[in-house]
Formats: C-alpha cells, structure tokens, sequence
C-alpha cells in the first residue's frame, strides 16, 4: 500500500486529483495508530470500530478497494469495488486512472 | 459537465492486527480463503471464574504446537506471561485477535512478558489454524497451546471453560512471581481492544 501511496504521489498528471486512505475495521484508534507507526503509513487510515463503514459497505472481506469518483455537485460514484489486493502498484493505478475517466 | 475533483480509494484493513494484527491478516481476510466457520452471536460469558486478582496462578502444562510442552511455572521468577484463552480454531473473532498480537510482538518485549494462546483444539487442527494465520509469511512468535485432552483441563481450572466445551474469549496477565493481575473474560462475540491489554502489561515490574 505504501507502493501505491507513492507511485499516486510520484505522477504529476495525478497531483492533487487522487488520495489515498485506509480503513481499518475493527480497530480502535491505538490499534491503527500503532499499525501506522509500526508500517510507516503515510497516507492517512482511519480507525471503523464499531464496523459501521465496513457494515455499510456489505461487511466485505479484505482487503478490499472501492474507488469514488467526487463529483463538483458533491455527489460521489463508485467506479471501482473489488476484493483483493495487487501484485504490481504501478500497474493497479494504471488500472484505477483508466476506470475512473481521470 | 462533471468536474472530476479527487478520486479516494478506501482500502480496507485486518489486523493487525492487529493486529494487529499482519493486519490483512484477520478472520475477514482473503488470506483465510473460504475456510472461516461463521458463528452466530453468543451468549457473551458462560463460565464462572475461579481464580481471581491476586491469587497464585494454577499450574498447568500442555503440547505445544511447535512440539514439546509448555509449562506455566517455567517462567516464574523469569518472564510475565499473558495467557490468551480464544474459544475455537477456524471462527471469526479469534481469527483477529492472534495476528494482532503477532504484529503488536514489542508491546509484550518491552514489557518483558510472554504470551501463551491457548485453545480446547488438538494440535493438528491449530497446526492447520496458526499456519494459514501467517500465510503473508513468518510465524507466531508466542507458543500455542492445546488444551485438548483431558479436554479443556486448564480452561477449567481457570473457570473459563463454557458449557459448550469451548474456553471463553478471557485474558490472564500473571507477574513474575506468578500472581495473577489482570482477568478480562471478555465477550466472546468481541476482541479485547489492544490498548487495555498494554496498559495492564505498563503496569508490570519488567
């Protein structure tokens, strides 16, 4: 995940137009702090403790990657939600600009 | 026309658990493929306890895992010990709980404790079990321990042995000189929140 946080980060043409966040479901706000500081995250995560995000999304298995297009009227559109991670960042944010029409 | 301003990708964390939890690494995790038996809610204690805070902590030994014996008194005098009671191989929660512990390894070295995960499973079952836990790769760094036969023998001679056969979801925390400090029979249907464990660990002499 840092790969990718770093490949998005490393292309000027996505400046500023593509962020990255991690949830983390169950865990308290230690619990992902800790995980930050051990794994040096440098994107920004986000404790669900409660499950309520990951029960709002249709309680998916992990890792798991929703891909939201914010629109200027402030809507949002899911263009991308699949399970499972990825052998290659590079080629994963090819992927991600490609669906997304950015 | 629509202005395409940002683009977030939410990734979901297990964990690291955990941790947590690896923390990809948890009941929810692809890395237990399909092999995750789903558990309905249950009652969230079924036991009574019988040792409390300050008591002499009963002795046991039993097989571990990794081969041999593991004895609780060994580590009088030597190390703290946290024994971590989770009530089956193969369900969700308990799923969560270990991997967290094997990534939060630090919080029990600095504290100069080891942790001792104990089931009522038999060894080639946790065998199976701790083996697809580190899938992601490496292995737990803390003995697990069965205490299968007499069947869940030492869950019951802490108390925490259910009436369905399986141990609670609980927490030891026993100092040095072997006296218990800390019980958490937590609801089985939860994982106990890492912090309050470390916080009971602070307060240990090393």
């Amino acid at each position: 995940m840092n790969e990718l946080y770093r490949a998005i980060e490393g292309r000027k043409d996505l400046k500023g137009k593509m962020k990255l966040i991690g949830i983390g479901t169950g865990n308290s706000d230690f619990e992902v702090g800790f995980f930050r500081k051990k794994y040096e995250v440098p994107f920004p995560l986000f404790s669900d403790e409660d499950y309520s995000i990951h029960k709002a999304i249709g309680e998916v298995r992990t890792p798991y990657f929703i891909g939201v297009r914010l629109k200027g009227d402030g809507s949002a559109e899911v263009f991308y939600s699949k399970l499972g991670g990825f052998e290659n960042a590079n080629k994963f944010l090819d992927s991600m600009v490609k669906l997304s029409g950015l | 026309m629509a202005i395409k301003k940002h683009i977030s990708l939410m990734w979901m964390l297990g964990l690291l658990v955990i941790f947590i939890w690896t923390p990809a690494v948890s009941g929810q995790s692809t890395d237990f493929k399909e092999n995750i038996y789903p558990v309905e809610k249950l009652k969230p204690t079924d036991s009574v306890l019988k040792v409390k805070v300050g008591d002499l902590a009963p002795d046991f030994t039993l097989p571990a895992v990794r081969g041999g014996e593991m004895t609780l008194s060994h580590y009088r005098g030597k190390k703290n010990v946290v024994i971590s009671f989770v009530p089956a191989a193969w369900t969700p929660v308990c799923s969560d709980q270990w991997p967290g512990y094997n990534i939060a390894q630090e919080f029990f070295v600095q504290n100069n404790t080891i942790l001792l995960g104990i089931t009522v499973d038999n060894i080639p079952t946790l065998y199976a079990w701790t083996n697809q836990m580190c899938m992601g790769g490496g292995e737990l760094w803390f003995p697990v321990l069965s205490d299968f036969y007499p069947h869940g023998a030492v869950a019951e001679k802490y108390g925490v042995l259910r009436s369905d056969g399986v141990s609670e979801r609980a927490l030891f925390v026993i100092d040095k000189k072997g006296i218990i400090r800390y019980i958490d029979v937590h609801d089985i249907n939860e994982r106990p929140r890492l912090e309050v464990l470390v916080g009971e660990l602070q307060k240990l002499e090393k």
